[in-house]
């Protein structure tokens, strides 16, 4: 039995990659028996590695379905019939082409949650065109804010559209269109789109924007690293520590710690100081080592963290002593979060092949052996 | 009426990731009531409707220092599906509304708890903002460029991405058990974990050797020339993000590069100079030139827009990604659902403005507020 808040409900996950297998990631580890439908022939993305390296489908059982045969189609259909939500991340109308619309799948199930995980939507002039996270964070406004104002804006990784706007929206519309369902008897389309999700995140930044207490050029405000007392300085051993003191006490912490003082860096409020300030408080941080910071620092409420590597995170006493990283495989990877008391969620299972367990599945799902054989034989799954 | 209607959040004071869970359940439906204190601090806003995470619900006041004003804030967990606090550990314990205290009044309560670093481990009471949290879970060293410090991606990937989102998510996904089990839990969402858990394609590249630990080197964090935010000639800027082999073929072609020396494979090595390749390329057009010429080309390329372009670009318009409410623009409730569509309705309160009328609705007679005002146990 698989541990987790969401034990019990079945979800079938249409291969993807990036955000939906992301979100799969996600209500996996929360105990849903996620079904992973991937092609009878894998898809060549250019990304070839280890079935145990690919954390984002860990916690499932795949299954290898030929969508372009009839028999596959229907073989999917009873799988929705007996599922209480299906995720998919084609570019839209493709699942309706091959017969897996979310009108298709409720004439087997009413109460299915569809969700669908795109870059531009389900609508839109933009709709049908290819997008990567990048793409769909710039058009969100928000690509625009990150970097430093001398250089051309940088991606954090695709952690603001891919899977911070994207995955967990999904997620979250899932498991909030599942409560509903239960309340209703009737599923619906969830439509997660990466432009949405990313201008979600920046909601704050925008009512910020409209109020004109934060400006539009890059590092220019306190929480894009334009403000000596918010950001990242390089230390004497060319590692990296963070600080965060905004607020007025742990300013003046930072201050006594760094042997900055007020007659040094006057009027720290006004923007127009902060690039000088920042350069005087980088010859600090460059004088001692990040370690030596850490003794500095750590004890106080300064709001301060060393900037860690992945392979240093994993060992950090904080996030050893919380299990934030596991091992899986070999593979040293985040675990489930958040964390839940009393249903706790666990990594339930490595990432396995593709069609690694086409038979089990379908037997524990209700196909019989002559079915499985016909079907095998119609090469409709793998 | 989104899909939540019908659901009771109690939402404790807090600032940040947990307001961001807030919204983002009250967006869906939920009938979310903050309780706040009497006396606000100032966060420096000219008016609180451009407080957008404190959108769509009612402020109460309560004095939690009052024995009435406790017992208020019990009544009213009594009948909430969940709870939301942002306290470092303990203080909500110490305040007298720990899990313990509320699981015993409402044993179906999801109790869900927002910090920077979790409820336990060597570091649990220290200060902290989003960008310490994302440097302990390794993110915040792969942002920025190779030879500047790392940048904060603002708090997009703390607060919100991986902080407010995950608690939001999981305590739905306690509420679905709690509606089976009848019990509640505790939700122990932090930034540290949700950040992590942000990286969980990245961390696998990396033990895979795949994803190099310096910045500006990987595919997708700026180092790959095919992935990669480009100048213009009027000094805005493009996104291109042609990662799959037939996207950079049909934007080498668009281009009139030379195959040979853009070949849809390459190593790391030869990187930075297709980056400076292309950046000159880049810079013989405007931006909204390039976004013309590519407007009928599958090649992954997009106007980087900035605040005040995103609500008004045209697949933004037409899908409402931004709303206008009480005059200020911001982003709308996401995701999507087709039968119960999520809706902005309240503007963002003011400390107390629904207190009477919203306790009216969770239960209160007018002589009991009459009591509580009296007592200033209720502002």
């Amino acid at each position: 039995m698989a541990s987790g808040p969401l034990n019990g409900y079945k979800i079938i996950e249409l291969a993807g990659i990036g955000p939906a297998p992301f979100c799969a990631m996600l209500l996996a580890d929360m105990g849903a028996e996620i079904i992973r439908v991937d092609r009878t022939i894998p898809a060549d993305l250019g990304l070839p590695q280890p079935r145990e390296f690919s954390v984002l489908e860990r916690g499932r059982k795949r299954i290898a379905v030929d969508l372009k045969q009839a028999d596959g189609v229907q073989t999917v259909l009873r799988l929705v019939g007996q599922a209480d939500a299906l995720i998919e991340g084609f570019r839209p109308g493709v699942t309706e082409r091959i017969g897996l619309g979310p009108e298709d799948c409720w004439a087997h199930n009413e109460r299915l949650v569809y969700g669908r995980m795109t870059g531009w939507g389900q609508d839109g002039p933009m709709a049908t065109a290819a997008g990567h996270d990048i793409n769909y964070i710039a058009l969100a406004g928000v690509l625009n804010a990150f970097g430093p104002k001398d250089r051309r804006p940088l991606p954090p990784l695709n952690l603001v559209g891919d899977f911070g706007g994207g995955g967990i929206y999904l997620a979250l519309g899932v498991v909030s269109a599942l409560l509903e369902a239960q309340k209703s008897g009737k599923g619906q389309v969830v439509d997660a789109a990466m432009v949405d999700g990313a201008a979600s995140l920046g909601a704050a930044i925008y009512g910020m924007y409209a109020a004109g207490t934060i400006v539009g050029e890059r590092e220019s405000n306190i929480v894009d690293g334009g403000a000596h007392f918010y950001g990242s300085y390089k230390t004497k051993d060319d590692k990296y520590v963070t600080i965060g003191s905004i607020e007025g006490k742990f300013y003046e912490e930072l201050l006594e710690k760094t042997g900055l003082t007020h007659e040094d860096l006057p009027d720290p409020r006004e923007r127009s100081n902060w690039d000088g300030y920042r350069e005087k408080m980088a010859e600090v941080f460059e004088t001692k080592t990040r370690d030596e910071w850490d003794q500095i620092m750590l004890g106080s409420d300064i709001c301060y963290a060393p900037v860690l590597t992945f392979d240093e995170a994993p060992k950090h006493p904080h996030n050893a002593a919380r299990g934030t990283f596991v091992e899986i495989d070999g593979v040293t990877q985040p675990g489930p979060a958040p964390r839940f008391s009393r249903t706790p969620s666990a990594v339930q299972s490595p990432p396995e092949d593709t069609g690694a367990n086409t038979d089990e599945v379908l037997t524990a799902w209700g196909f019989s052996a002559e079915e499985l054989d016909r079907l095998h034989d119609a090469k409709a799954i793998a | 009426m989104g899909p939540l209607a019908g659901f009771k959040i109690v939402e404790m004071f807090c600032i940040g990731p947990g307001p961001f869970a807030g919204m983002m359940l009250a967006d869906m439906g939920a009938d979310v009531l903050r309780v706040d204190r009497p006396v606000e601090r100032d966060y420096g806003y000219p008016d609180h409707k451009y407080r957008t995470l404190y959108r769509n619900r009612r402020s109460v006041a309560l004095d939690l220092n009052t024995d009435e004003g406790h017992e208020t804030l019990m009544r009213l967990i009594e009948q909430a599906d969940g709870l939301i606090e942002g306290n470092r550990p303990g203080v909500a314990e110490k305040l007298g509304m720990g899990p313990d205290v509320c699981l015993e009044r409402n044993p179906k309560l999801v109790y869900g708890r927002m910090t920077g670093y979790g409820q336990d481990g060597p570091l649990a009471q220290k200060a902290g903002f989003d960008i310490n949290y994302i440097s302990m879970s390794g993110a915040l060293h792969a942002v920025g460029h190779a030879d500047r410090p790392p940048v904060p991606p603002l708090i997009l990937a703390g607060d919100f991405g991986g902080g407010g989102m995950f608690l939001a998510t999981g305590m739905l996904a306690a509420m679905l058990e709690a509606g089976r089990s009848g019990e509640g839990q505790v939700v122990d969402a932090s930034m540290v974990d949700g950040s992590a858990a942000l990286m969980s394609y990245i961390y696998g590249g990396h033990a895979a050797g795949a994803w190099a630990n310096e910045r500006e080197s990987n595919t997708v964090d700026g180092g790959h020339y095919v992935y990669h935010a480009y100048e213009c000639a009027d000094g805005k800027y493009v996104s291109v993000g042609a990662l799959l082999d037939n996207f950079f073929e049909n934007l080498r072609d668009k281009l009139a590069l030379d195959p040979a020396e853009f070949p849809t494979r390459t190593t790391r090595d030869t990187w930075p100079a297709k980056r400076e390749k292309l950046a000159d390329v880049f810079k013989t057009r405007t931006r909204d030139e390039w976004v013309e010429l590519f407007a009928d080309t599958d090649a992954c390329l997009a106007p980087v827009l900035d605040l005040e372009e995103a609500p008004h670009h045209p697949h933004n318009m037409e899908r409402k990604t931004f709303t206008e409410h009480g005059g200020v623009v911001q982003p709308s409730p996401a995701p999507k659902f087709s039968r119960t569509p999520s809706e902005i309705v309240r503007e963002p309160p003011t400390n107390g403005q629904h207190t009477d009328e919203a306790l009216t609705d969770w239960g209160f007679d007018a002589a009991e507020l009459a009591h509580l005002h009296e007592r200033n146990a209720i502002h």
